[in-house]
């Protein structure tokens, strides 16, 4: 079956819709420049802002300037908007679904306000908006989508490409009949912070690939694609785009950084080819992830390398256009793909002069696309790496797929939730190891190395994480430092630790698993979405074994904001990890 | 000098939170990272340019610069020494 790309929408940088990115991409012109809009001090760092004030989103979108919504929610609203309107189907009576990439959420509202939530009650709803789900739960609202069904995937900066990947594997399975899907990230003090105590951001326009690089510009947006099994014409020729194949895949390498040889990312490569039923010289172009680190850009090379060897295809980054959108960047990357099969041309890699021994060589300025397939790539903080592959042809027939049905069954749990039962952590890691994780990293890799052990298995094959609120302990002690200190002298210790796929990535690292590697984080439905998913890998034969985990938090602070709502106070911890397998007679 | 070397040795040990790490065993004259040393990584050299902003106001804006000063603290200390600016 194949998957059909029924519309899109976008917003970014160097455009607020597809029209406008595309003359952008053509005529080279760069969207990063001084920042504008985020409320920063650090006003030498370049980004890529979207053009509008969160006043102009408002108004696009109808609402009240003065209503207080995140500028990922506007954006993502935006963008949904023009993928249906785009795509012009009736979605009266089907089952829809929308899925969204973010990590980010309502951290730029929560950050604007969480001083003035502790003394002031008319704020406290607020804090019912900062988690992705209700993100995306907001976002599916405003584009009139109030009956969908909702779900938000959080693997940092490849959370889109997994929402992509996600919806077709619904479609595919028969769950939905239509999915739009894409990601959202609004820039926010958190992140750049973050990201600047890595030392990872240039002060100058980013570089991917250049000898001189010397690291990424943040920017901001967001795209979705309106996905459907049914085929459908996507331009005046009678041209279809359809997503050919995907992989995701886990480093299992490093928190921040990326493996010499780039096996993520060529085992998600290889994975997406294999599932296109293509060989890699079938590939016309690859949007790279491309970021201007030094460590990504040589990484994602040595992995393009082992793909396709002697014969690379035209490759480009095309985040000197954009910047990094993070976890918008899957879905921002998939529609420029989208552009570019459809006006038969290549983005240029923006920013690129001098040729790096240990990187690819990209296309210097934009060229025509001879061909029908293209290769996108997305890789994320902790390994979590992925690609599709994008068509303007349909799949050849390969007579009926590999359809297993195999039951799921459970093989072992584990369950911590009092912090009492932490010091068993020292039965599994060492002190030197140990040092760095925060409550529920502690509480998350003991049930899953106890659950792991139970059912006698030692790298599972694949790993899905559910969390409503992710690592909150970690990003509370970021936030209030730089609330409380400034811009400066930040821990990146703590913002390595604050993504949603931290723990899913983490256990991965431990386990050595190479495989399948997601983050659910849509509120209280979190473990449910992860469940789907491993029967759906079980079931299809992706997958034997599966370690799914249920984790979440609370600090006091955020226990206090459900006191005053009135709310159930929400546990300190709690952390349930259950190994799925496939029943014997599968 | 050795004020100095007390003084990193138990910032570094705080911020790091090498809790099994005792001040007494803090050799300053070990490397600090690779195996036969304390064992510390790449992040562990941002968390100490932070260190180094917070509490001596030196500013190092690119870790590869610190390979050298960052051999153990004995090399910080001389290095804290020498540029200061509180």
């Amino acid at each position: 079956m194949d998957i059909q790309v029924a519309g899109y929408g976008i917003i970014c940088a160097i455009g607020n819709d597809a029209q406008s990115v595309l003359r952008s991409l053509k005529e080279g012109r760069t969207g990063i420049g001084p920042m504008r809009y985020l409320r920063s001090s650090h006003k030498e760092l370049p980004v890529g802002e979207v053009k509008l004030s969160d006043e102009e989103m408002l108004q696009m979108l109808g609402l009240d300037e003065k209503t207080v919504i995140s500028r990922t929610v506007l954006m993502g609203a935006v963008a949904i908007r023009q993928a249906l309107e785009h795509a012009n189907i009736d979605t009266q009576g089907k089952r829809v679904t929308v899925i969204s990439g973010t990590t980010v959420g309502g951290m730029d509202i929560t950050e604007r306000f969480f001083k003035q939530i502790k003394d002031d009650d008319t704020l406290l709803p607020l804090v019912e908006k900062h988690d992705c789900g209700s993100s995306t739960r907001e976002m599916a609202d405003l584009a009139g989508l109030k009956e969908a069904q909702v779900c938000t995937v959080s693997t940092a900066c490849s959370s889109a490409v997994n929402a992509i990947i996600l919806g077709s594997e619904m479609l595919k399975n028969n769950e939905a009949d239509v999915v739009i899907t894409g990601g959202t990230e609004a820039l926010s003090l958190f992140h750049l912070n973050g990201f600047n105590s890595l030392m990872i951001l240039d002060k100058e326009l980013c570089r991917p690939f250049d000898k001189s690089r010397a690291g990424l510009n943040l920017g901001e947006g967001a795209a979705f694609v309106v996905l459907q099994s049914q085929p459908h014409s996507i331009s005046p020729q009678g041209k279809r785009i359809v997503i050919r194949g995907y992989g995701n895949r886990c480093d299992a390498f490093h928190q921040t950084a990326s493996s010499e040889n780039g096996e993520g990312a060529f085992l998600a490569m290889s994975e997406a080819l294999q599932m296109a039923g293509l060989q890699p010289d079938d590939i016309q172009y690859i949007n790279a992830h491309g970021t201007g680190t030094p460590n990504n850009d040589a990484s994602e090379s040595a992995a393009i390398r082992r793909v396709f060897g002697e014969k690379i295809p035209l490759v480009s980054s095309t985040k000197g256009f954009t910047g990094h959108t993070t976890s918008a960047s899957g879905a921002i990357e998939t529609v420029i793909c989208i552009l570019a099969l459809l006006n038969d041309f290549v983005p240029s890699n923006y920013g690129w002069k001098e040729q790096d021994e240990s990187c690819i060589t990209p296309a210097p300025s934009p060229l025509p696309l001879l061909g029908s397939a293209v290769l996108c790539n997305s890789f994320g903080f902790g390994g979590n790496d992925s690609a599709v592959v994008i068509g303007a042809s349909p799949n050849p027939s390969k007579g009926g797929e590999k359809h297993q049905d195999a039951e799921t069954c459970v093989l072992a749990e584990a369950v911590i939730d009092d912090v009492e039962q932490l010091g068993e952590l020292r039965e599994f890691v060492s002190a030197g190891e140990a040092r760095r994780m925060s409550k529920l990293m502690k509480a998350a890799t003991i049930s899953s190395l106890k659950a792991l052990r139970e059912a006698g298995i030692e790298t599972p094959d694949a790993i899905i994480t559910a969390t409503a609120f992710g690592m909150l302990e970690t990003s509370e002690k970021f936030l209030v430092d730089m609330l409380e200190n400034g811009e400066e002298t930040l821990s990146p210790t703590l913002f390595m630790q604050s993504t949603h796929n931290t723990l899913s990535s983490a256990i991965a690292i431990r386990t050595k698993c190479h495989g399948y590697n997601m983050t659910y984080s849509q509120g209280k439905d979190s473990l449910e979405w992860a469940l789907r998913d491993a029967r759906r890998l079980i079931g299809t034969g992706k997958a034997k074994t599966v370690l799914v985990g249920y984790h979440d938090e609370a600090t006091p602070t955020f226990q206090e904001f459900f006191r005053r709502m009135g709310k159930p106070v929400p546990q300190e911890i709690y952390s349930r990890s259950i190994v799925l397998g496939a029943t014997k007679n599968a | 000098m050795e004020q100095l070397i007390n003084d990193l040795k138990s910032q570094i040990k705080e911020a790091l939170n090498l809790e099994e790490l005792s001040l007494e065993e803090f050799d300053e004259n070990a490397p600090l990272f690779g195996e036969e040393g304390i064992g510390l990584d790449s992040i562990d050299v941002l968390e100490i340019i932070v260190l180094l902003e917070k509490n001596y106001g030196i500013r190092l804006a690119n870790p590869k610069d610190g390979r050298a000063i960052f051999q153990s603290v004995r090399t910080i200390a001389e290095h804290v020494q020498a540029n200061r600016k509180k």
